[in-house]
């Protein structure tokens, strides 16, 4: 699904002063891109996302989802965070089937068919009767983000999903991430503070700065899939991302 | 191993031995304190025998632990999902946080004179009572069980499709679960309480009636013999939430 971002503002009140987390941004996805998000912190990706996802209201402006507009919280808009956002009264499987059981007419059985093809696909499969607070950070995470995939959402927001998760578990599921996404037609709006993970993913990446929060530029990776990180045209764009990003002026 | 454990299982039966058995030493065996003072193990064992040969002692505890029981549920019935809603809605939350406040430290006792008045005599006015001694302890607890949900658990239940009363029944009221509980623990002690003194005055049977009868009849050991009953029931309940705090493992 495409999405229209049209001149969104938000500014949040504290004690001290007013903080603009994004000032008047404009941003047009086409469906079925992979976007990546990347910027110093404070420069309301975040913020971006969640006004996207509906979790949050813009103070101006609009969000279209499609021709819709975007007015609240929907499973049409699945949300992964970057905290733990596991129920902990509720099984892996039954977390993994959360989205499932509420929404679709499959049968109970069907449901837990998928859900376990989803679980052995991430090998997960025997912690299916674990709860939350039995398995590691990464394990967690990788729950949470087939407990969204699962739904088939046309647009997945991600929030900096893989940065608890250990070097080779993040490469692994960044490469299972593109291979969903190629499967499906789901719109990626992917947030992250790794270059190398948001030259691995984007087909744009989003560069953004701070005070007040906008978007600096946007770059599109000239790079095939699949991707190769050895490779110097991967080296060359990373140094132009990061070049963008400012990180060699500081 | 086995006498680790033993060790463990004895522990706490040592005092209690220690002071019966220093109890028996000044009464019964030296005389040192005369009955008419404090009565003696022995008197206490021939009152229990006694109560339980003609069935007053089974009696009196029953209908005291149906008036606790009664006024817990009633309690539970008001409170939880009074609490729920305050604790879900902010500006309910501040309507009543005045009239809550002048209410909950009124000792129970003092609503005696009026609950006779409304319900007489008997059951109804002693449930009266225990029900104002634990409601505001139980609503307490939920309205910040409630409040304490954290609020990814919500947003991710949200993108997941969850609905409203989803959300409610999924989420909230499995996370306030164990708040719940405690407030379910303080107010059955409240209650216990509140029901030993409701039955002094406004009530005809139950062991707080037993007490008052016995030392207007000056039977000290009758007196002594309701005390520890209340007490073995008030630690049978405290054994009873400790289990079901138990299985709320998050």
């Amino acid at each position: 699904m495409a999405i229209n971002v049209k001149n969104v503002s938000k500014s949040y009140v504290s004690t001290n002063k007013d903080f603009t987390a994004l000032k008047n941004v404009d941003l047009h996805v086409n469906d079925g891109e992979f976007i990546c998000f990347l910027g110093p912190s404070g420069c309301g990706k975040t913020t971006l996302l969640r006004i996207i996802s509906g979790l949050e209201k813009a103070d101006e402006g609009e969000v279209y989802d499609g021709e819709n507009l975007v007015t609240g919280p929907s499973i049409d808009r699945g949300f992964i965070f970057q905290q733990y956002s596991l129920f902990p009264w509720y099984t892996v499987l039954e977390n993994v089937m959360f989205g499932l059981n509420l929404n679709n007419d499959l049968s109970k059985k069907e449901n837990l068919k998928l859900a376990e093809e989803y679980l052995e696909s991430v090998g997960l499969v025997e912690f299916k009767n674990s709860y939350p607070h039995e398995l590691s950070g990464g394990m967690k995470q990788r729950v949470a983000i087939i407990r969204s995939l699962i739904l088939n959402a046309p647009i997945l927001i991600m929030d900096e999903p893989f940065s608890a998760i250990d070097m080779l578990n993040r490469h692994n599921l960044q490469d299972q991430l593109i291979d969903i996404w190629k499967e499906g037609n789901s719109t990626i709006l992917f947030v992250t503070h790794d270059v190398d993970e948001a030259v691995y993913l984007a087909d744009k990446i989003v560069i953004m700065d701070k005070n007040p929060g906008r978007i600096k530029t946007i770059l599109e990776v000239p790079l095939e899939r699949p991707r190769h990180r050895e490779s110097k045209e991967f080296f060359d764009f990373q140094d132009e991302v990061e070049r963008n990003l400012g990180v060699w002026e500081s | 191993m086995v006498y680790v454990d033993l060790k463990k299982t004895l522990l706490p039966f040592i005092l209690p031995s220690v002071l019966i058995i220093i109890w028996f030493i000044l009464t019964d065996a030296l005389h040192l304190i005369p009955p008419y003072i404090l009565p003696s193990p022995l008197n206490v064992v021939s009152a229990i025998w006694k109560l339980i040969i003609d069935g007053k002692l089974l009696m009196h505890t029953i209908s005291t632990i149906i008036k606790v029981f009664s006024g817990i549920i009633l309690a539970s019935v008001v409170a939880i999902p009074l609490g729920i809603l305050l604790g879900w809605s902010h500006t309910l939350d501040e309507l009543t946080s005045i009239v809550i406040s002048i209410l909950r430290p009124i000792p129970p006792i003092s609503w005696i004179p009026f609950s006779i008045l409304w319900f007489g005599i008997g059951l109804s006015s002693a449930v009266f009572v225990i029900f104002i001694g634990c409601v505001f302890s139980v609503l307490v607890y939920t309205i910040d069980g409630v409040k304490r949900t954290d609020k990814v658990l919500i947003e991710a239940a949200q993108t997941l499709g969850a609905n409203k009363w989803d959300i409610l029944s999924k989420i909230i009221l499995p996370s306030a679960a164990p708040y719940i509980v405690s407030g379910l623990k303080v107010g059955v002690s409240i209650a216990l309480m509140c029901t030993v003194s409701a039955e002094m005055i406004a009530s005809s049977n139950g062991l707080g009636y037993m007490i008052l009868t016995a030392s207007q009849l000056f039977q000290p050991g009758i007196v002594v013999v309701g005390m520890i009953i209340i007490g073995i029931i008030g630690i049978l309940f405290d054994y009873l939430f400790r289990r079901a705090q138990n299985k709320i493992f998050w």
